[in-house]
């Protein structure tokens, strides 16, 4: 049991690191900079895909900004913003889809994305 | 315990839960496409599809005329629901049957769930109640027992507690959850537990935090940094241009609730957000517990006097209070437990956990009801069978997927789910022909799983009920790779280099992979060093001299911005492409410089100097094997390497003679029959090799073992046992690289426990400090170091003279510490 809470424990400490990382790319994306930054941080998630956990599972994490977003989608914890619930669009995202690969292939989903979501008419009318 | 009920659920305004009992425990089924313990009560209509539970929640503040949630305090009245999309209106009755039959997909793989216990809050009248009952009854229950929530709660307690037997009295539970509150008196009297008093408020509860966390702590610092002619209406109405920011600003405000529960500040980053004056503002709020507890304190002070109104009705004073159970998802925030306490002097009772408890009692209570129908198998299942039309494989983002139905599909339903979590299609009534666009996860192996339920919920059994689509993998009917490409590295062992796999025989087209390696001397500025980067395409085991290089980059002094020091990283990146083109990054992390190229497999790639280097390296090697074997007087073997030795000295002498730039095909020529020879070298020595690398091997073995049974641990035991038990697969191959790599690890195993034997230890102390004291650079920090592991030695401090022998060594001149070769410049 003990062992069970540290191994929990541990991995909530690499999803809090990976949403970290995820942030600071965000933020990096706005930032004119030579890309040496850039290099560290894909260092850090080459080390959580290929590292951290062994050689055949990873964690990597997906932003799913700009993507669709519709009732089926259940990758995400969406809020959405704005009156009209058609042709939603993924506008922003707080933490984003984390996945456990594992050498059989399928990717399982262990932090579903949690995003704001607005509808594509509203944008399109704007720019009008 | 078949003929018990079994089966708990709360039915909850918010949240429901389902919960079993099995052999004196209680299981909670996870919702099977979110993993959590709650299912929303939300129901959601789209055209001729239903969809309940997160997926519905989202949409159920924008369009509640198709979405519904909070039916639950509708129960029992006349009211009903119109549905916008259907052109019909549904009862909460209905809605809840739509909640409890979601809550059946939960528990999968077991029989049909025909009875449940279900739980209602303590003010629900006669009326309420049977409406309730009525909504398990179509839910495809045959018989439901209902349970008052506080009474639910208050097994779960006496059930978890089992030593602390309820004993007559009375007690409050007190229900918090993220939109509503209750509060019960529950009283126990001769093995009777009954509800005596009950107050609530159906719109309090955690979501009202998250809000005046931001409406209270983060506007006023959006306002002191920026200007806003209009925040609030900005931010809360939907047609606002802060709206998203809005809903983003209130999940970050829950996490930093969640965060404020364990610790005693948490931060709300801002970002993103562009001023009236068009400046964008960044910066981070923190928040103290404090503050927290000063913004809720008016709302948890209501709900304490809920408690006081009670026990002022019922005329009780704190001492004829056992305690107060606390449950719902918002008793976890410490305030509201002290506070709770502070006010009412009761003592507070957290033994359960908040979100499931109901549940849980529920699950007991019914593990002691008998059903009472009889449990008949239905004699004629319906039977279906499904066509299904797919493409097993593909590049696309989404598939289209078809089936055609055969047999009885009257009053059945199907829904498709993506086995990570990620797509839930929503329940739609089976037709004979159904199609879905599936949405794929990139690069990975999507599964799906097709269901199809009676209009009950019960899942109809099906021969083939899996989808699976290989996104982005479909190469695996395509090129594999032909030989071994590997990276030629420095090897620390031999002296020589050796080849380090980057992508093994048989891997599939395209493929990336990333190195990171420790340059291991340094290359100056300006100097006429190098770094080589060199791809070899042939077998690992090979020398590398026998292998085609299929990329090369040489990193020269002359080309960095600034010296590259011994220790510092190069990152290597290697990617192929599917038409076999390889690109080679090296990045320098010390002067932060890109070196990249691309090589297409049409063209090789030599380079003269290239070749001179490696045949000079060669003509080392069999000149070192032939005074080795003539040494052995293995006459035979020295015969067959002269051959190979006066060779190779013919096409040095050919490729001395070629200017650098040469354009001829002779310099390919060289590089073919170089690899010939190399190749024909490594047969005539692999056998000498191998043998050594298996003595080596033994030898190891051996004397790991004796370490690991005198000073070992179980770990290294463990480890020990995880290398040896390949031994039969790796001694017996032909790989030297395999052999050595085994050996590699059993010496370093073997070090890790020298290290901490005192022997070993104070041997190695006399051996620097001794023997070549007079070969130590630093004389004068050395003796320093030499008292100081005296007396280590004296007091048998075994870690310092460890940490001092450490030190020791790094006096001895470098060539000393480590005989390595860095033709390669990194190993």
């Amino acid at each position: 049991m003990y062992h069970q809470k540290k191994l929990a424990a541990q991995m909530e400490g690499m999803l809090d690191t990976l949403n970290q990382i995820f942030e600071i790319e965000r933020k990096l994306a706005k930032i004119p900079e030579s890309n040496s930054i850039s290099r560290n941080l894909n260092k850090l998630k080459y080390i959580f895909e290929n590292q951290l956990l062994g050689e055949e599972n990873g964690l990597v994490y997906h932003n799913p900004i700009n993507e669709k977003f519709d009732e089926t989608r259940i990758d995400c914890e969406a809020t959405i913003a704005g009156e009209s619930t058609e042709n939603l669009i993924i506008t922003e995202v707080i933490k984003p889809i984390i996945r456990l690969k594992t050498s059989d292939g399928l990717n399982q989903i262990i932090q579903k994305a949690i995003v704001v979501v607005q509808s594509q008419n509203k944008f399109n009318e704007g720019e009008n | 315990m078949e003929n018990m009920i079994n089966y708990g659920i709360d039915l909850g305004t918010t949240n429901s839960v389902i919960a079993k009992y099995v052999k004196g425990d209680v299981e909670i089924f996870k919702n099977f496409t979110t993993w959590k313990d709650t299912l929303p009560s939300v129901v959601g209509f789209k055209k001729d599809k239903i969809f309940v539970g997160d997926s519905a929640k989202v949409y159920s503040e924008k369009i509640p005329q198709d979405v519904v949630a909070g039916f639950k305090r509708k129960m029992g009245t006349t009211e009903s629901f119109m549905i916008k999309c259907l052109g019909q209106s549904k009862t909460p009755t209905e809605l809840s049957s739509y909640v409890l039959k979601e809550l059946k997909l939960f528990v999968q793989n077991e029989k049909d769930v025909d009875a449940a216990v279900i739980t209602i809050p303590a003010s629900f009248d006669t009326v309420q109640s049977n409406a309730t009952k009525e909504a398990g009854l179509q839910a495809g229950f045959k018989q439901v027992v209902l349970l008052q929530e506080p009474i639910a709660a208050s097994l779960a307690y006496a059930n978890k507690a089992k030593e602390k037997k309820l004993t007559d009295g009375q007690w409050m539970v007190y229900d918090l959850g993220g939109g509503t509150f209750d509060v019960a008196l529950v009283k126990i009297q001769n093995g009777e537990m009954r509800i005596l008093d009950h107050e609530g408020d159906n719109f309090l509860g955690g979501r009202d935090f998250d809000r005046l966390i931001v409406e209270k702590l983060v506007f006023p610092k959006l306002k002191e940094n920026g200007s806003f002619n209009n925040l609030e209406q900005d931010m809360k109405s939907d047609n606002g241009k802060y709206n998203a920011k809005y809903a983003s600003l209130i999940n970050k405000a829950e996490a930093a609730k969640i965060n404020l529960s364990s610790q005693t500040a948490a931060d709300i980053e801002i970002d993103n957000i562009i001023d009236d004056n068009s400046k964008e503002l960044d910066f981070s709020i923190s928040i103290a517990r404090s503050e927290f507890e000063n913004l809720i304190k008016v709302q948890v002070d209501n709900t304490i006097e809920m408690i006081k109104k009670i026990m002022v009705k019922n005329s009780l004073t704190p001492v004829d209070l056992q305690f107060i159970l606390m449950i719902g998802g918002s008793t976890f925030i410490p305030f509201v437990k002290n506070r709770v306490k502070e006010l009412t002097q009761v003592e507070i009772n957290s033994d359960i956990d908040p979100t499931t408890a109901i549940a849980i009692g529920a699950a007991y209570y019914a593990g002691t009801k008998a059903k009472n129908f009889e449990t008949v198998e239905l004699k004629k299942k319906t039977k279906v069978k499904v066509k299904m039309a797919y493409p097993k494989a593909s590049n696309e983002k989404e598939e289209f997927f078809a089936a055609r139905i055969e047999g009885s599909i009257e009053g059945l339903n199907y829904r498709i789910t993506r086995e990570d979590g990620g797509y839930d299609s929503g329940t739609k009534p089976l037709k004979e022909k159904i199609q879905e666009d599936l949405p794929l996860v990139e690069d990975a192996y999507n599964f799906f799983k097709l269901i199809i339920v009676d209009e009950t919920n019960n899942i109809i059994k099906i021969d083939n009920d899996t989808i699976e689509i290989a996104q982005g993998k479909y190469s695996i009917a395509g090129q594999p790779i032909p030989h071994d490409i590997c990276l030629e590295v420095d090897d620390t062992e031999t002296g020589r280099t050796k080849l380090e796999m980057i992508f093994g025989k048989n891997s599939l087209l395209p493929n990336k992979k990333s190195i990171s390696k420790r340059i291991n001397r340094t290359i100056i500025k300006n100097s006429n060093e190098n770094i080589r980067i060199n791809v070899l395409e042939g077998p690992q085991s090979a020398l590398p001299e026998a292998n085609q290089s299929i990329g090369f980059i040489s990193i020269k002094g002359t080309e960095l911005e600034r010296d590259i020091i011994k220790g510092s990283d190069i990152e290597l990146k290697f990617e192929i492409s599917e038409s076999r083109d390889l690109t080679v990054s090296a990045y320098l992390t010390l002067s932060n410089q890109e070196f990249k190229k691309t090589y297409n497999p049409k063209e090789r790639y030599v380079t003269v100097n290239m070749l001179k280097t490696d045949l000079e390296d060669l003509e080392k090697t069999v000149n070192m094997e032939i005074s080795e074997v003539e040494e052995r007087e293995e006459f035979e073997t020295a015969k067959e390497l002269k051959k190979v030795q006066r060779e190779i000295e013919k096409i040095h002498i050919q490729a001395a003679i070629l200017p650098e730039d040469s354009g001829t095909d002779e310099k390919f020529q060289i590089e073919d029959k170089k690899r010939k020879l190399a190749q024909e070298l490594t047969n005539i020595t692999k056998d000498k090799y191998i043998q050594k690398a298996r003595a080596e091997y033994f030898d190891l073995k051996k004397n790991t073992q004796k370490l690991i049974e005198e000073h070992g641990n179980d770990s290294e035991q463990r480890h020990f046992n995880d290398l040896v038990q390949s031994e039969s697969t790796v001694i017996n191959s032909n790989s030297i690289s395999r052999i050595k790599e085994i050996n590699d690890q059993l010496y370093s195993l073997n070090s890790t426990i020298l290290w901490r034997t005192p022997d070993f230890l104070i041997g190695l102390f006399n051996y620097v400090s001794k023997e070549n004291y007079s070969r130590l650079n630093n004389q004068e920090m050395a003796k320093s170091l030499i008292e100081a592991g005296k007396f280590a030695i004296q007091s048998e401090n075994w870690d310092r003279l460890s940490g001092i022998n450490s030190e020791l060594l790094n006096f001895l001149p470098k060539q000393m510490q480590n005989e390595i070769t860095t033709k390669i410049g990194f190993n």
